[in-house]
């Protein structure tokens, strides 16, 4: 995506003080983020280092992230297409990243 | 306040869930004016986010999208998502309502719903549309089939980093949007604003929404929908394929503790149609439902809980007095079986709460019709005209005066906008 | 003939729904999609999640305005669902609706094949239709002039409600009614549930509106004889009932209900048709429950007409002069009826349904005997309590604390009613026997000198009309509408709709709902005065028409078809002609008719050909 065009200087002044107003929770979410970014790069090796797939409590055992968190992440993951399911395994399935899938933890490559 | 403009039409329709569509559409073929307000980003109601419907099991979806889009795209109805209603008044032969429309901070008119803002956005949310179960970002289009696919950004989870706005290629993102109010006038209004369902969270019997594995069956709507989190039945817990599942029915209703004493009128039927569409996803699962009276009372319904019962469902008569969550994710459900000894307990993989329904709205302080003493719009003639509020030229249809399954709402939204016409065309005759 | 002239599409559009998995989670529908692509005609071929939804619907609105395409095939769910929500995209693009074509892929292929098989059989519905687009034709619906004139048949509380409702809508209404009364079984019932209002009352305001109204004729004793036309036009042949007059007087006779005009004999021109004919009570075989063998076994209706005359003071309830200590009610009689449990009727049938008054009529009527006769002991005997409605959840509580006493019995092992024998019971003259659910299963035996049976609904006896009328019927025997949410009140008879009990029991506050969503589609059909048929009727060349009559001889619709006589090159001669108003499409002339003069629009020989030849053909693969 190219660069949008210029903003004016008023709205980029009323951004500076929304931006300001919010401080606090964008302080947060921002944190947030911070984690999400990390446990989905856990994933994503996991995920990459179990060539035929993982189940979420292999995953959950392999990153140290609590299994319902690992299954929100893989039913996000799914949803954006950069995670398919695979063949069962007992009473779980196996999940792996999808071939040539863009990340949808929002980089912009 | 500043007013805003004013949009004059013969009838509005506040609410846009199937009720309010269906009265809008039988309104609007007969040549009316019709406005629908709706409090959510998509009209479709509760009926756009189920799976299949009894007692026919169409996918709902493929029910409820027809009438969505030929109120989207009928000459006589304007839609308005996202509105918050803050007054309607009725003086002499007019409707006034005040309405502020809520900043989606996205611009509909520019917006063409390429979800290009939600790959962009690097802010992932549990999505309510998902029951939760599986993320969406901060900014997005609602959900695969809503009207009108327009994006909305959600402000307590955005960083305003702007990759929305860098990403969208009609620069519709507009973090700086407002609140605008507007009026609409009408002569009759029909009142279409559904239900709610009350919380597991204030119910210690059964866990305060802690125990994991223990769902609402609105969650167990979206695992069983085509388009769900999953695509398939999994224990939200851990992933795993439930071998045992269990429902428990009345659990917020015909009970005074829970401050539902009413029956909840839907919940046997869609507990027996969940637990059928669950024996064809999981043939081999046991399902359990728990319950006081089975109330299958509409066209097929009776046949359909029978076939239920062919199938292998268990129905078990007995009220739950508690759920325990068990290691591993088991939930131990304790019940008193009315053919037993005292208190029993089985264990089952998933348990679905069949909470009560309760309104989405109360009128109070915004509008003057009165409600009943279970909070549902109150009807005044409701053996001859059960759509009749206390409020002349202001009428109710569906689940707004009380739980009511798709059938019977449909039917009443035809019943109220057939007094709504005759209510204009009289109208009209006076001047 | 018309045929040979067409020329074939090479832009045909290809539209292939997922369903949002309801397809694609069995069919391959990117695959189909690349395959399809590469059939000779289609332009381009695209997949959706929802078609139907508004961005599938703009993916065709688009290429139909880009000129990318000029017919248009959407594969997905029955047509019956979504042909008209097409259609009608169709025409928002500016192009003529009936250049689209429907193949169903998903109750016809993904809903009973799964996998290869699945994905193979969508290629060839969809090649198929590809086949039939390309031969399709602009065309324009009929425009029917339509009468502003409804009939309603049936004057008890659904017909009254619907007549009601549309004279006050400026609709011109007859109101037909067999019996000499206003008011149905509405006019049988003494106080309503559960809101109490008597329902004389009910059935009175409404029999006045509908008598006092200047649009509304109402005929009593009148039977419908014939039924001919098509929608917007119908002509309705009515015939005095002849039976025994209705009592000599005027207004509400108990009972009965609401005395009503004359019937005359005559023809009547009508729109539409508001099927209003209610349901009859299930009426207890010989035996059952001891019904007609013991006396003091009555059904709900009996006792509460008895009921209604019986003196209202005195510590027990006193019925016929007999003291009613204790009285049993047992619901389900007739309805909830299991196979291989329950005896079917002479014609082999049961009532497997729930006739959804019965619980809450029968806890209305418990509470008024303990209300009123603090000395009668009510028992209630029943398989589930159904109620399900506002107000009917309350009645059940105040049954409850009135001291109404409760026995749950299964179907299996349903109370048997005796003769009583002084025994345990005492000197009733009725003992009961149930296995109590409540109780554990306990064998509870009671004494009572009454029993009442709640007898469940059954469809009313109309087999006449549904013959005339060609009206579809359930397997429950109601009358059956289109859809139950897509079509609730319409019948596959167009301009023929159902309101109240004659489609299922119902209460009367939703048998006024129902009537009242009848009346909404009438005035909806009939306001403009005109309505619009599809046009795919038979269409006669009269380059090629001989006049031979056999398509005549072949039509299954009344009237249809006609010979004129037209001036040709070579003089006057006879030739088919159609009357498109009447014409139901079937084609059964065109497959008599010796000279192929006779085709139907939009389904025309040549495109069953294309079709076959599809359905034949090698589908390239893309694979
Ligand atoms: C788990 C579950 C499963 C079900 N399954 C079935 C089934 O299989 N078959 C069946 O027949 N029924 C089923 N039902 C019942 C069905 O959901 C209801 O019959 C139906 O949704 C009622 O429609 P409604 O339009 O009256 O209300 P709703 O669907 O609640 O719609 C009301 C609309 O009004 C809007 N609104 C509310 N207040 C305002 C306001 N102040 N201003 C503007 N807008 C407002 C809401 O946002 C909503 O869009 C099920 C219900 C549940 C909970
Ligand atoms: C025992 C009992 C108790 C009940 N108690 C209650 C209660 O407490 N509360 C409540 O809400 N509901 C109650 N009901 C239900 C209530 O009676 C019905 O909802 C209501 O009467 C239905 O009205 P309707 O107009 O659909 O049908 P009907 O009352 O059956 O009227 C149909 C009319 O059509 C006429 N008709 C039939 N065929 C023809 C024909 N071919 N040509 C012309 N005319 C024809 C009939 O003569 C009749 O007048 C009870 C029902 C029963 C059986």
């Amino acid at each position: 995506m190219g660069e949008a065009q210029q903003p004016d200087q008023a709205v980029k002044e009323a951004l500076k003080r929304l931006r300001q107003k919010r401080q606090e929770r964008i302080r947060e979410v921002a944190e947030q983020v911070k984690v999400q970014k990390a446990e989905l790069k856990a994933i994503r090796e996991q995920l990459a280092a179990d060539g035929e797939g993982a189940t979420p409590p292999r995953l959950a055992e392999g990153t140290g992230i609590e299994v319902s968190r690992v299954m929100w992440y893989l039913a996000t993951l799914k949803r954006y297409g950069e995670v398919v399911e695979g063949a069962k395994d007992g009473g779980w399935f196996r999940y792996r990243l999808a071939n040539n899938a863009r990340q949808s933890g929002g980089e912009e490559q | 306040m500043t007013s805003g403009r004013t949009i004059t039409c013969d009838a509005l329709v506040v609410g846009g869930g199937i009720a309010g569509l269906q009265a809008a559409l039988d309104l609007a073929d007969q040549g009316f004016s019709v406005v629908i307000i709706e409090s959510d980003l998509s009209i479709g109601g509760k009926m756009i986010r189920l799976s299949k419907v009894f007692p026919t099991l169409d996918c709902s979806s493929c029910i409820t999208t027809p009438k969505m889009a030929s109120a989207a795209h009928h000459d006589n109805i304007t839609i308005f998502t996202w509105c918050e209603l803050q007054s309607l008044e009725r003086d002499n032969t007019t409707v006034t309502a005040r309405v502020t429309a809520r900043p989606r901070y996205v611009d509909e008119e520019k917006c063409i719903g390429c979800r290009k803002c939600e790959y962009a956005c690097p802010v992932l949310v549990p999505d309510p549309e998902q029951g939760g179960f599986s993320g969406t970002k901060a900014i997005r289009i609602p959900f695969s089939n809503a009207i009108p696919q327009v994006a909305a950004l959600d402000p307590e989870h955005c960083m305003l980093c702007g990759r929305c706005a860098r990403a969208c290629p009609t620069g519709a993102v507009d973090y700086l949007q407002q609140p605008r109010q507007f009026t609409v006038t009408a002569r009759t209004a029909v009142l279409a604003t559904g239900f709610e369902m009350t919380s597991p969270g204030d119910r210690p019997q059964y866990g305060n929404g802690t125990i994991a594995n223990v769902i609402t069956a609105l969650q167990m709507e979206r695992i069983l929908a085509p388009h769900g989190p999953y695509n398939r039945v999994l224990r939200p817990m851990d992933g795993m394929e439930p071998d045992s599942i269990a429902f428990v029915q009345c659990a917020g209703s015909r009970d005074l503790s829970m401050g539902v004493p009413y029956c909840s009128r839907f919940c046997c039927m869609y507990a027996i149609k969940q637990a059928m569409l669950l024996s064809g996803a999981l043939p081999l699962a046991d399902i359990v439902i728990y319950y006081m009276d089975i109330r299958a009372f509409g066209k097929g319904y009776e046949q359909f809980y029978q076939t239920a019962k062919a199938m292998g469902i268990q129905f078990v008569k007995g009220k739950v007095a508690r759920l325990q969550g068990l290691e591993g994710g088991t939930v131990a459900v304790h019940y008193e079986a009315q053919e037993g000894e005292g208190v029993s307990v089985d264990n089952h993989d998933l348990v679905v709460l069949s909470m009560g329904v309760v309104p989405h709205w109360s009128p109070e302080g915004i509008c003057r019709v009165s409600t009943g003493a279970d909070r549902f719009i109150r009807t005044v003639r409701p053996s001859l005209s059960p759509v009749r509020t206390d409020l002349e030229g202001v009428f109710v249809a569906g689940a707004a005066s009380g739980p009511k399954d798709i059938v019977d709402t449909i039917a009443e939204a035809g019943a109220a906008a057939m007094a709504a016409s005759n209510y204009l065309a009289a109208v009209r005759q006076q001047g | 003939m018309s045929g040979s002239r067409q020329r074939k599409s090479d832009r045909v559009g290809v539209y292939i729904c997922h369903c949002g998995g309801n397809i694609s989670d069995h069919v391959d529908v990117e695959k189909v999609r690349a395959d399809v692509e590469r059939i000779p005609g289609v332009a381009v071929a695209r997949t959706n999640m929802f078609m139907c939804s508004d961005p599938g619907q703009e993916l065709i609105i688009e290429d139909l305005r880009q000129g990318i395409v000029d017919r248009v095939v959407v594969a997905s769910c029955a047509p019956s669902l979504h042909e008209a929500t097409f259609r009608s995209a169709i025409a928002r693009a500016g192009a003529n609706p009936y250049i689209y074509e429907h193949a169903n892929i998903r109750e016809h292929v993904s809903w009973v094949l799964h996998g290869d098989k699945a994905t193979a059989k969508a290629e060839k519905l969809v090649a198929a239709a590809v086949g039939k687009a390309r031969l399709l034709e602009p065309l324009d619906p009929i425009h029917v002039e339509a009468r502003r004139h409804v009939t309603v048949i049936g004057a008890g509380i659904a017909g009254m409600t619907a007549a009601r409702l549309l004279a006050d809508r400026g609709l011109e209404v007859v109101l037909i009614e067999k019996s000499p009364y206003l008011g149905g079984h509405a006019a049988r019932l003494d106080r309503v549930a559960p809101t109490g209002e008597r329902a004389a009352d009910l059935v009175s305001e409404l029999a006045e509106a509908v008598l006092e109204h200047a649009a509304v004729t109402v005929m009593t004793s009148t039977r419908l004889a014939g039924f001919d036309g098509y929608v917007g036009n119908y002509d309705l042949r009515v015939r005095p009932v002849l039976a025994g007059p209705a009592e000599d007087r005027n207004g509400y006779v108990p009972f009965h209900g609401v005395v009503g005009g004359n019937p005359p004999e005559l023809t009547i021109k009508t729109g539409a048709v508001i099927l209003a004919t209610g349901f009859r009570s299930y009426r207890p075989r010989r035996g059952e429950y001891g019904y007609g063998d013991l006396a003091g076994v009555v059904t709900l209706p009996e006792f509460i007409r008895l009921f209604s005359a019986a003196e209202r003071s005195g510590d027990c309830l006193v019925l016929d002069g007999r003291t009613i200590r204790s009285v049993a009610m047992i619901h389900c009689v007739g309805s909830r009826q299991i196979p291989g449990i329950h005896e079917e009727d002479g014609d082999g049938r049961l009532n497997e349904y729930c006739s959804r008054t019965c619980c809450s009529a029968v806890l209305h009527a418990a509470c008024r005997i303990r209300e009123l006769f603090a000395g009668t002991r009510v028992h209630d005997l029943y398989r589930d309590i159904r109620t399900y409605g506002r107000g009917q959840e309350e009645l059940y509580e105040r049954a409850s604390k009135s001291g109404v006493l409760f026995h749950r019995f299964t179907a299996e092992a349903p109370p048997l009613v005796e003769p009583g024998d002084g025994g345990e019971t005492g000197d009733f003259p009725l003992r009961l026997t149930v296995r109590d659910g409540l109780t554990f299963g306990e064998e509870v035996r009671m004494g009572v000198d009454l029993v009442v049976l709640a007898t469940g609904m059954e469809a009313g006896d109309i087999d006449e009309l549904v013959a005339m009328m060609k009206l579809p019927v359930g397997t429950d025997r109601f009358l059956q509408e289109v859809h139950p949410k897509l079509a609730p009140v319409e019948t596959s008879v167009a301009g023929v709709f159902l309101a109240g009990t004659a489609q299922a029991p119902m209460t009367i506050g939703e048998a006024c709902n129902g009537a009242a969503a009848a009346a909404v589609k009438a005035a909806s059909l009939l306001g403009r005065g005109y309505v619009e048929l599809d046009p795919f009727v038979a269409d006669v060349d009269p380059a090629l028409c001989r006049g031979t009559g056999d398509c005549l001889q072949a039509c299954l619709a009344d009237g249809a078809l006609e010979m004129v006589e037209v001036e040709t090159e070579e003089g006057a001669a006879r030739q088919a002609r159609v009357i498109a108003a009447r014409c139901l499409g079937c084609g059964a002339c065109v497959a008599v008719c010796p000279t192929g003069a006779i085709d139907l629009k939009g389904w025309s020989l040549k495109q069953y050909e294309a079709m076959v030849d599809m359905i034949v053909a090698d589908i390239p693969d893309n694979a």
